[in-house]
């Protein structure tokens, strides 16, 4: 009986470092000293699916102004599905990739939202460890303030 | 006596009823709810190249004019070479809006890719020789603003198949061309690609 229980465990954990295993992480690189400038925003957060919230990390939100004079804003996010465990469960649940939409909403001097096509749900796919920048451009040169909303994409 | 079964008509008629259901019309978010199918372009595909397109048009600055005026835009074919009978107004459509959103821009109708979207402004000026109407609140011609710039591109697709999943990439090439220098001052490349695995009837 114990014997059959061993061997049960050890097939258990065969499978799941096979299944974790087969999934490909991302590794990055990048130069130690860093020469860029960024302009950082502050940000704060509403999260309510703490699914999302701890599947992707946001790195850096940093803005530029555009030729145009326009503001645009980028979010650096990075997928934390990975290690033994998330790999092991996003292998069972089907999940890697990940698959998630964004939408970049922008508010005018007044806090009024300013509607344009660019305010449309865009799909993002994350492989597990990948950093990702998702980029936002103000409709025009009055709107300096913006919202990122991020959910799981529910067709998937 | 033969024995009969009630299971395979117990079944028969759980499949009738499954088969049989549907559900009512409602609306629906095409961006989070609309249907994905893989050899059409689908609302989820407009909305998501749309907001490419209009980000990386205001990002790049070829709006922006030497002289401080506003840049006249003109709306030219978005060829369909896709095969998927793809609604391509519906791209420039959100373009055009987005365009004069930005203040930066302004979008003619009196000409166009396929002829001028608003034919008013033609026919207007003909009432120059109808004696019913004020000539002097008929518009003069001469006066309508001849367009900086052109909106124009294609859409193509590359489909292919191993074993029973199948692939298909829509490819959006969008370019924005100078008409004075016949140059383009912007042009990007967005890619659409859907993926499906055949059930093994082969649909």
């Amino acid at each position: 009986m114990r014997k059959q229980c061993f061997i049960t465990a050890v097939a258990a954990l065969l499978l799941g470092a096979g299944l974790a295993g087969c999934q490909d992480t991302v590794n990055t690189v990048e130069n130690r000293d860093l020469s860029m400038n960024p302009d950082s925003v502050d940000t704060r957060k509403f999260n309510t699916d703490s699914f999302c919230r701890d599947r992707l990390a946001l790195l850096s939100m940093r803005r530029s102004m555009t030729p145009g004079g326009v503001m645009m804003v980028q979010a650096q996010i990075r997928s934390e599905r990975y290690g033994f465990w998330s790999e092991l469960w996003s292998g069972f649940r089907g999940d890697n990739p990940y698959h998630v939409l964004y939408r970049f909403d922008w508010m005018d001097e007044h806090g009024m939202a300013v509607p344009t096509a660019a305010n449309a749900w865009q799909p993002a796919i994350f492989i597990p460890g990948e950093v990702k920048f998702l980029q936002g451009v103000a409709p025009n040169s009055r709107c300096k303030d913006f919202v990122l909303s991020v959910i799981e994409d529910p067709s998937i | 006596m033969r024995s009969f079964s009630a299971i395979p008509l117990f079944a028969a008629a759980c499949a009738a009823l499954f088969c049989g259901c549907g559900s009512p019309a409602r609306r629906i978010d095409p961006t989070t709810q609309g249907v994905t199918t893989i050899d059409d372009v689908n609302t989820r595909d407009w909305n998501d190249v749309s907001a490419r397109a209009v980000n990386s048009l205001i990002a790049s600055g070829a709006l922006v004019r030497p002289d401080g005026r506003k840049a006249i835009v003109m709306i030219n074919q978005v060829k369909d070479k896709s095969g998927a009978r793809a609604k391509t107004q519906i791209l420039t459509n959100k373009m055009r809006q987005a365009l004069l959103a930005s203040g930066k821009a302004l979008t003619t109708t009196a000409v166009g890719g396929n002829g001028p979207e608003d034919n008013a402004t033609r026919q207007i000026r003909e009432l120059e020789n109808d004696d019913l109407f004020n000539q002097a609140t008929v518009q003069k011609r001469g006066t309508v603003i001849s367009p900086d710039l052109s909106l124009s591109g294609e859409i193509i697709n590359q489909d292919t198949q191993s074993g029973r999943t199948v692939e298909n990439t829509f490819y959006f090439h969008v370019v924005m061309t100078d008409l004075h220098t016949g140059l383009a001052v912007w042009e990007d490349n967005f890619e659409i690609s859907k993926q499906e695995t055949l059930n093994i009837f082969g649909y």
